[in-house]
């Protein structure tokens, strides 16, 4: 167990070198979250950092097991509660995969819809929140934190006159969707994404060629290719160090082969790279949102009828590993079903919580203002972290 | 009147106004960065949340004093005072007309500059004094940076000085009766750039705000301070911007000088001063603040031998002039 | 140090999926030059001040309040039937059954003609809104509205019987989804009622 009262004090090493520890702690402006770094610092240098997570523990993996297929998918959203469509859907694709469950087109395509809208909400999130760290949240910070929560707004719009509720949805279940599209949406979902994209433009001339902005962004927290491969980190941290790698097209899910976009691929590894892939992404998600709604078919939105009973659906026995290219990373949801209407076990892989292994080894050798830098960078999400 | 109560009036009446001037540019601050950023700012209390100051003025009165356990105690209650008055006292050589002023020093510039440097000292105590490590390191990097840009801070400000061709701030006004400093071709610009970007650090305000970064140091070297003592912090750190606002103008702007009858200068001051406080308040809500070796590179690498190479070059552009 | 190869994974020999002509762009670094600095703060201050003029987005709650779309999930409550004015709710249990976070209870009381609910009690400060009783529900008794206005200072007054329930159910405008709309919505179109599927209101938005 951790000792607290090793973790206030002062030590001299041989040189005469004074090393201080200190906590950079659960509660803190910028820890995203509740997370507690113990940071030890040659005067504003970190040398050491030490990460303490399981603040925001909630027993998910157990609850799963006594909720039944019907019910998870609402708390599963508690997870990444920042972009909850991801984690629904992982859950909801390892059951289809376990029990051989066919989702019908539409449901595929509102699915994808859903997805890259989710993304594009939970970017603009990050964007606001690392500039609001970056700046002070009464500095020039707070500025881009509220234009990018403008916009977010917005497409929590869309998802409430959707599905009624704005962070946590409850959209997916096990065969397809649970909801469908009401008129007028597609319209209006296409006026939200054209007003966005003008907006993405604006954001960037705002920070893009800002010397103070590069001055904190560019050149920290690099991540080697060679360390993003070893550690395991994924989604935008993983390409912005050069490695290629997006599930929607190593493995893809749910219709995205139908989709054409780019893969933003950034080589420099600092923040400055993973700002530019998400940016990037941005607008990726947005191009892949209109032809979804360009070509969306006809037809149900789920194989199985409507949900009349908590135990209606019933997975056979057997286990698999649904992966979903969250905005933050693979997003995975190991599940073993033992025919009965709750699983066995289930298990997340959460994206953030395998992203913070790269924290020990990017920090030390920075200034302590770079731990917000790269924190926000990271863009962790503490329900993924500590479920 | 007896002898000894005139020489209080002017202050008296100097401090009570900046006080009031104080809270209700924070008002301002507010309102002005509120729709900047797409929303209203202080709304209900009072129309259009004119009574807001007031009531934050009285909220924190009424706040109980939290003194840490194992703080220094004699250094932790003097620190908002030590800070607090070199804020205050800046005013005082301020003209805010020909002849309304408190004390129209011969050394007035130079006065300002050496009294607004002291509140460094109330800042370490406050760093000191809390016995937190946030507000140690707050406090240390604020003695960095602050003594880091008083120098270009003071070359700047010498600019206007050497076109004047006198320290006291009345003459300095009164020099820019036909041509405001700040259209001087080339120079006057130049010097006024640099005096707005040393005044920001040297206010601790953004981007240079690294000593309160709220998101890394929680409010920094007040991190500990509640209630009345953080009122008088507040006030003095306002009444440090307004005071460099004030000093801007009269360097600068030109004063009281604007168009209509004599008495109406105080106002044009007031008004040059405000717009001065606006533009540092533009620019404080649309940047993100840099690390401070960054602020540190940027004044000695940068700031320092420009402000210099000016003042230098101000001055063979006066004799020249001169002698012309 | 090698990459430990998953035993099952498709692609267990490139763990990092296909590498190869991919595009690798890579952005340069962006040089820092006195006129890019001032050309720079001209744009980011210049896209404040253009933000200076534009409308807030502010809603004066409570003054005014926002629209809120047909199908908000907003309080429970229990709705009488439409033509009978009696009570919707037989005392099913199910949306007990299918509550995530178990807030409802419910005893049945049965009669000869048809079962009632004897109690139905639901706690709403532990409430997570995902409207999965709303879903189950066989006779659409349980119903969300389109208000969330329940603050209260006492969480006991958030410990809603029947006939708050129902009060609350007078009281607010109801949303679009109720048990048989959702249920027809979600099957594959020939198990659902004719009528039920162009139920959907036209332009249903905020």
């Amino acid at each position: 167990m951790l000792d607290t009262a090793k973790t206030s004090k002062v030590e001299f090493d041989y040189s005469g070198g004074e090393r201080l520890t200190m906590n950079m702690g659960p509660q803190h402006p910028s820890a995203h979250g509740v997370f507690r770094a113990i940071l030890t610092l040659e005067g504003e240098t970190i040398v050491g950092v030490d990460a303490v997570i399981g603040y925001l523990h909630r027993c998910h993996e157990k609850l799963s097991e006594t909720l039944t297929y019907a019910q998870y998918p609402s708390i599963a959203s508690k997870t990444d509660y920042v972009a909850a469509m991801t984690s629904e859907l992982a859950y909801v694709m390892a059951a289809e995969q376990i029990g051989k469950i066919e989702v019908p087109k539409r449901a595929q395509y509102l699915r994808v819809i859903m997805a890259e809208l989710q993304r594009v909400a939970s970017h603009l999130l990050w964007l606001g929140t690392w500039c609001m760290d970056m700046g002070g949240a009464l500095g020039g910070g707070a500025t881009v934190f509220l234009y990018c929560i403008r916009e977010r707004e917005l497409i929590l719009d869309l998802f409430e006159s959707l599905v009624g509720a704005r962070l946590l949805y409850g959209f997916y279940q096990v065969g397809g969707t649970r909801y469908d599209i009401p008129d007028g949406w597609a319209q209006k979902c296409r006026e939200t994404i054209n007003l966005i994209d003008a907006r993405i433009g604006e954001y960037e001339s705002l920070l893009e060629d800002n010397p103070f902005f590069l001055a904190r962004a560019q050149g920290v927290g690099v991540i080697s290719r060679e360390l993003a491969e070893d550690v395991g980190i994924a989604g935008p941290l993983l390409r912005g160090s050069g490695v290629n790698f997006d599930l929607r097209r190593a493995a893809p899910y749910s219709s995205y082969e139908d989709f054409t976009f780019n893969v933003p691929v950034e080589t420099g590894g600092d923040c400055f790279a993973r700002y530019r892939v998400r940016m990037v992404e941005f607008r990726e998600s947005i191009a892949i949102v209109r032809q979804a709604l360009d070509r969306l078919p006809d037809g149900a939105i789920s194989s199985r009828p409507g949900l009349k009973s908590v135990a209606q659906i019933r997975i056979p026995k057997g286990e698999a590993y649904a992966r979903v290219e969250g905005p933050r990373g693979e997003v995975g949801c190991y599940l073993i079903a033992d025919g009965s209407a709750k699983p066995y076990r289930m298990k997340w892989r959460g994206a953030s919580f395998s992203n913070l292994a790269v924290l020990p080894h990017i920090i030390p050798g920075h200034k302590i203002a770079d731990v917000v830098a790269i924190m926000g960078s990271v863009d962790p999400v503490f329900g993924e972290v500590d479920r | 009147m007896p002898a000894w109560l005139s020489p209080l009036v002017a202050p008296f009446i100097v401090l009570n106004v900046v006080i009031g001037l104080v809270t209700y540019v924070t008002l301002l601050e507010r309102k002005f960065a509120a729709r900047m950023q797409s929303r209203i700012g202080p709304y209900r209390v009072g129309p259009h949340g004119l009574l807001q100051p007031i009531a934050d003025a009285l909220k924190l009165m009424m706040k109980e004093d939290i003194v840490p356990r194992t703080a220094d105690r004699r250094v932790y209650n003097l620190a908002p005072i030590v800070f607090l008055v070199p804020c205050m006292l800046i005013f005082a050589t301020i003209p805010f007309a020909p002849g309304l002023g408190v004390a129209d020093l011969n050394i007035g510039i130079l006065f300002f500059l050496a009294v607004s440097s002291m509140e460094i000292v109330g800042l370490f105590m406050a760093g000191w004094g809390s016995n937190n490590k946030y507000a140690l390191l707050s406090a240390m990097r604020a003695v960095n940076q602050i003594i880091s840009y008083d120098l270009p801070f003071i070359f700047a400000a010498l600019v206007p000085v050497l076109l004047a061709g006198s320290l006291k701030l009345s003459e300095i006004a009164a020099a820019q009766q036909g041509l405001w400093f700040i259209f001087y071709p080339v120079i006057g610009q130049l010097a006024f750039i640099a005096f707005v970007v040393s005044t920001l650090a040297a206010e601790n305000r953004v981007p240079f705000d690294i000593l309160e970064a709220e998101s890394e140091l929680v409010a920094g070297f007040r991190v500990e301070y509640s209630g009345m003592k953080f009122a008088l912090i507040q006030l003095g750190e306002y009444a440090h911007v307004i005071g460099s606002s004030f000093l801007g103008a009269v360097l600068f702007l030109g004063a009281w000088a604007g168009p209509g009858p004599e008495w109406l200068g105080p106002l044009w001051m007031l008004l040059k001063a405000m717009f001065l406080f606006l533009l540092i308040t533009w620019v404080r809500w649309s940047f993100v603040r840099i690390r401070v070796d960054q602020i540190l590179t940027l004044s000695w690498k940068v700031l320092l031998p420009f402000t210099l190479l000016l003042l230098v070059s101000t001055a063979f552009v006066v004799v020249w002039r001169a002698g012309v | 140090m090698s990459n430990p190869v998953l035993p099952s994974s498709p692609t267990a020999k490139r763990p990092h999926g296909p590498e190869g002509p991919a595009p690798l762009r890579s952005s340069p670094t962006r040089v820092v030059s006195p006129l890019s600095v001032i050309r720079a703060v001209t744009k980011a201050l210049w896209v404040t001040f253009l933000n200076l003029f534009r409308k807030p987005v502010t809603v004066h709650y409570p003054d005014e309040e926002r629209k809120y779309p047909d199908r908000y999930r907003g309080l429970l409550a229990l709705v009488y039937e439409k033509d009978t004015g009696e009570e919707a709710c037989i005392g099913c249990r199910l949306c007990e059954y299918v509550c995530p976070p178990a807030v409802i209870k419910v005893e049945m009381l049965k009669t000869e003609k048809r079962n009632y609910a004897k109690s139905f009690s639901l706690e709403l400060y532990a409430c997570e809104f995902c409207e999965l009783c709303v879903q189950v529900c066989p006779t659409d008794a349980i119903v969300m509205m389109k208000s969330f206005d329940l603050a209260t200072a006492d969480r006991r007054e958030m410990l809603l019987d029947k006939d708050r329930l129902h009060a609350i159910g007078l009281q607010h405008q109801q949303s679009w989804a109720t048990g048989n709309l959702l249920r027809a919505m979600q099957g594959p179109p020939k198990m659902a009622r004719a009528e039920e599927v162009h139920a959907k209101p036209a332009g249903s938005q905020a």
